[in-house]
This record gives C-alpha cells, structure tokens and sequence, in this order.
C-alpha cells in the first residue's frame, strides 16, 4: 500500500510555528516579489480568497487588521521540509519527496491496519517535534492515496489518517470527490469532462475504458486505472531530473542590457550549482526574457532560444558564458523586460559524460569544474562571495521584493526567535 | 553537514604523512568534537533561540545566551523551557505546583528549593530572578510550551 503525507497549509503552518500568535488567525503567504497569494490558512480560505490572487486585492483586508500578511520564505520553508521529510524516511525505507511539501512512503507488505498506526504516530511526531500539521492518506494505489489524504485533511474526526481500505470506503470517497480535484485531471480538462456528465470521480471510474482512452489518451487511462485499485503510475526511479529552471520577476523592468546580463548570469550560476549537487551536467543551455504582458501600452517580445553544448556541462563559467551568447543573440533595445531565465536541458549523470573526439580542451574542463568546487564552498552561506565578474555581488534573492518576510528562524544565527 | 565533516578528515590525514616518519598519531585519528553531535539530540526538532532580559539570571541564563531548545522532549516538573504566553516567547521554569508551596529547605546550611506534594491543577512558570513574579498559567492564556531548553550557550569573550 502507499501512504501520502502532505502537510496541511504548508507555508502558512511554517509561518505559525515560529509564530504561534497567528494560529486561529487568517493568513496567506505571498509569491516571489509579493506578487500574489500562493498559501492561505484554512481561515483565509474562509474569507474567500483564492489561490493566486494578486496582493493588492486583499490589502484592503490587510490594512483593516482582518487578515495578515507574509512574504514567501523559502529558505525556512526548505528547511521545515527537509525536518518532515527526514522524520518520514524513518518510517520508510521506500519513500518519493513529491513535493516540498508531500512524500508518498511505499508500506510494502503491510496492510492498513498495520499502517494506521504508524501514521498517526508521523502525524503527532510532526506536530510535536517541527511544529507543522500533516495529514496522511493510506490506499493501494497512489492517487487514492491522494484522494484520502483529502478526507484526512478536510474532517477533524480522522484525527489526520484517513485509509481507503474497503470497496465500500472507495465508492464513497470518489462520490464525494470532484474529478477536478483527482491527481493527474488538469484543470483545463476537468470542465470538459463535466460537460459529459462526468462531474465526480465516481461518475469518471464508471465509465468504459475506451471512453476514457478516446478523450484523455494513456494518462487518463492511468488516472481511471489507479482509482480502481490498479497501480500504474510507476514508482519513481533514482533518476535525476530532466531539466532545471532557475527564473524570476523583476521587482523594476529592465531595458539595459547590461544589467540584464547581470541577472542571467545569476540565473545561470543557480543552474550550474544545482547541476552540481546533483552530480550531473548539461547538454542544452536555454534563454528566455519576457516584457511585462500585463502593460498593454508598451510593445511586447518574449523570446526564448537554446544551444547545444559539445560535451555537457555544470561549472559556472561555462554554463555562463553558454547563457550570455544566447543572451546576446535574443536580446533586442528598446523592450522593457519583466521576467527572464535560464533553463539547462539534457541532464546526464557525470558519470555518463562522453567527451568527443576533438576540440575538447580536457584540462580547461578540470579547471572549471575545480573553481566550480572552491564557488560551492565559499558559497554556501547562499551569498555570491565568489563570483564570475558578470554576476551581481550579494545575494540572488537581492532586489526581490519581500516586504513581509519573517525571519530565517531556523537557519540564521542572527534570525533567532527572540525567549523574554 | 556529513560532506563538511569529511572534507575536514581528509585533509588532516593525508598532510605530512607520505615522508619521513609515519606519525605515531596516525592510527589514534578521531574526527574533531562535532558540537552538533553532542549538543543536538533530536536534529529534526531541535531549534535556537536567543535570550532577551534577565528572567533567569539566577539559573545563570542572561541576555544574548543562546537556547539550545528540543520540541522532542516531553516536558516535566523543573524543566527549563520556551513557552508561548500570550504573543510571546518566555523562558521559565515549568512547575506543576503553586511556588507558594514551594518551601525552602536547608541541608548542610545550603538552601535547596523542595516542593511539598500538593495536587495543583493548574500549570506554574517559574522565574529564577526575584525581580520578577511566577506566572500562574490558567484557561484564559493563550499558552503552549514551544520547547525544552537542553543546553545554554554562553559568549565568555568580549570582543
């Protein structure tokens, strides 16, 4: 059987841990640069405010004292997650960190009478020992699992352990759940599907294979299978990730291409470090700027363009001086540019790297990768000590704007809460 | 944290080993004190904290100290601990007893602090500086022990 943990409100239950005076209180956490509402406390949910809803429309809320504010943390909100997830690993020895927030742990050989247990134990561990409440839903396969984690979330009487574990559990979990809200249905397909008449995900499972197959092609298959108590979305392997994206908003649009250069570069080293600790390299370097599509009054281009690389790359300079030709090859003046980023494609294991035949300059390579190595530690404070000269000095995250971010409670010596 | 560790191991070793005599500490190698070894119990729930005001003076916790705190821990009577009062973080003394049946009792002309056994149902946060009073937690508060202190780290130098 699986067992999904997913904590309840993630960013905001981060906030309230370190800050216990906003439990019972309406919170949401905002985006990068505080653009929009991304978390929201079961209270703010009350309010009826969505997810996604730009700040300005709840500031009104926020200057009232109805409804408080916190710019996105990501570095407490990594390390909050890192506590969970390590706490869950004990449980398992098989588990998929599927998000930052939600891990399915693989209980082989156990059934949900032995599992339960188990998960209520996670449940309160979590609570207690990270300050963060979670729920876990146990079924044969991972996206019931999923469905029951909602049961768990949603009614206080599972007390955060919800198991489909019988037939009749089953029929009346997918009756009580919208299609919409089943993993894998999109939110374009779901209206689509309740156009048919296919509004729960009872009514989905009960129609014919073929149907199914007709509209939604071998993942809705899967989707259709999976409710039914058939395992087919395939445990993950070891394998790594398939493309990196390192990119941000601008807090003030730029034209100047100068200072545009600046900001790939830093995008580009954030690639380059993650190629890294991963033990992997790339093949494919890829640019994109964009303007601001939401000033209609001024022109619009946002081009994205690739290289290829000869032999794949992590260090920082190549991967550098990769992005800055692409850089330079789709930058036009005269555009006020919003957002730009880079992203490295065809990831391969270091240890799959096949230099070619010629041109490949083996010592400059050793060189790179060793400066890369000496970067990565004088670095790890997350402050860009040591950089290549076309990157920004401090901080990548400088100039975002996070006008109502807490402290780095758990990582900062100089971010500690304050004990009177 | 492991990978730092390691990085600190091997260049110890390998240094001003491969000419002349083999050091006869070689073979006595220990990793250096990893003080998060030693201090933090439970890594997962464990967090810091830094001391403001001095309402524990007398248990030798001043201002700017660093609270080595475990959310892991259950806390019991004498425990020193963070709770949540009211929209603030406090350091105290949990005592499951009322301080006025707190009685001072000498042995050898030291003054120990004993407790007589009284059943008290409500929960005591004890301060060690006479400066300030027991807090006497009841259902109004809005209260949560956050966590127990387990060790306190204290700058000596003056820089």
């Amino acid at each position: 059987m699986y067992a999904l943990a997913d904590c309840n409100n993630f960013f905001v239950s981060c906030e309230r841990a370190f800050q216990p005076q906003l439990e019972g209180r309406p919170v949401v956490v905002l985006s990068n640069n505080d653009g929009c509402v991304v978390a929201r406390s079961n209270e703010s949910k009350a309010l009826g405010i969505k997810m996604g809803t730009p700040y300005f429309k709840v500031k009104d809320l926020v200057d009232a004292g109805k409804l408080v504010v916190r710019s996105s943390n990501y570095t407490l909100y990594g390390d909050m997650s890192g506590r969970i997830m390590s706490i869950l690993s004990s449980a398992s020895p098989k588990m998929e960190v599927y998000s930052i927030d939600e891990a399915f742990m693989v209980m082989d050989g156990m059934n949900s009478e032995q599992i339960k247990p188990i998960a209520h134990s996670l449940v309160h561990q979590i609570r207690k020992w990270v300050g963060v409440p979670v729920s876990i839903g146990v079924a044969d396969t991972k996206t019931l699992a999923k469905v029951a984690s909602h049961f768990a979330k949603k009614y206080p009487g599972y007390k955060g352990v919800c198991a489909i574990d019988s037939e009749e559990k089953r029929l009346k979990a997918l009756s009580m759940t919208e299609i919409g809200d089943i993993w894998g249905i999109g939110w374009r397909t779901a209206p689509k599907l309740a156009e048919q008449g296919v509004k729960t995900a009872l009514d989905f499972v009960n129609k014919p294979q073929e149907w199914v197959e007709r509209r939604m092609g071998i993942t809705g298959v899967r989707t259709w299978l999976e409710l039914q108590r058939h395992n087919s979305v395939e445990d993950e392997q070891e394998s790594k990730r398939k493309s990196i994206c390192t990119s941000r908003s601008f807090a003030q649009m730029i034209d100047d291409e100068k200072e545009l250069t600046l900001r790939v570069s830093d995008f580009a080293a954030i690639c380059a470090k993650k190629l890294r600790s991963e033990k992997t390299a790339a093949y494919t370097v890829g640019v994109f700027i964009q303007t601001n599509h939401f000033r209609d009054d001024l022109s619009q281009y946002d081009p994205w363009y690739s290289i290829n690389l000869d032999v794949p790359a992590s260090s920082t300079r190549e991967i550098i001086s990769a992005a800055l030709q692409v850089l330079k090859s789709i930058y036009r003046p005269g555009y006020k540019y919003k957002r730009a980023g880079v992203i490295v494609m065809d990831i391969v294991d270091n240890d799959d790297i096949q230099p070619t035949l010629f041109d490949f300059d083996a010592k400059a390579r050793e060189r790179d990768d060793k400066i890369s190595q000496v970067m990565d530690k004088v670095n790890k404070s997350g402050n860009n000590i040591l950089r290549l000269a076309t990157q920004r000095p401090g901080h990548y995250a400088d100039g975002i704007k996070c006008d109502f971010r807490s402290g780095l409670f758990s990582t900062q010596w100089n971010d500690l809460i304050e004990v009177h | 944290m492991a990978n730092n560790k390691k990085t600190v191991l091997s260049t110890m070793k390998v240094d001003g080993i491969h000419v002349g005599f083999p050091s006869p500490a070689q073979d006595y190698m220990n990793p250096c004190i990893d003080l998060n070894m030693e201090l933090v119990i439970h890594p997962s729930a464990t967090f810091y904290g830094r001391v403001v005001g001095n309402s524990m003076l007398d248990a030798g916790v001043e201002e700017g100290d660093i609270l080595v705190i475990d959310k892991a821990i259950e806390p019991k009577e004498g425990d020193m601990a963070v709770c949540f009062v009211d929209g603030e973080f406090t350091l105290k003394f949990i005592s499951f007893r009322s301080p006025e049946d707190v009685k001072p009792v000498k042995s050898k002309g030291k003054v120990l602090s004993s407790y007589n056994i009284l059943e008290h149902k409500n929960l005591w946060l004890l301060p060690a500086n006479k400066a300030y009073k027991p807090i006497e937690i009841t259902e109004s508060n809005d209260f949560t022990v956050w966590g127990v202190v387990t060790y306190v780290i204290k700058k000596i130098v003056k820089k």
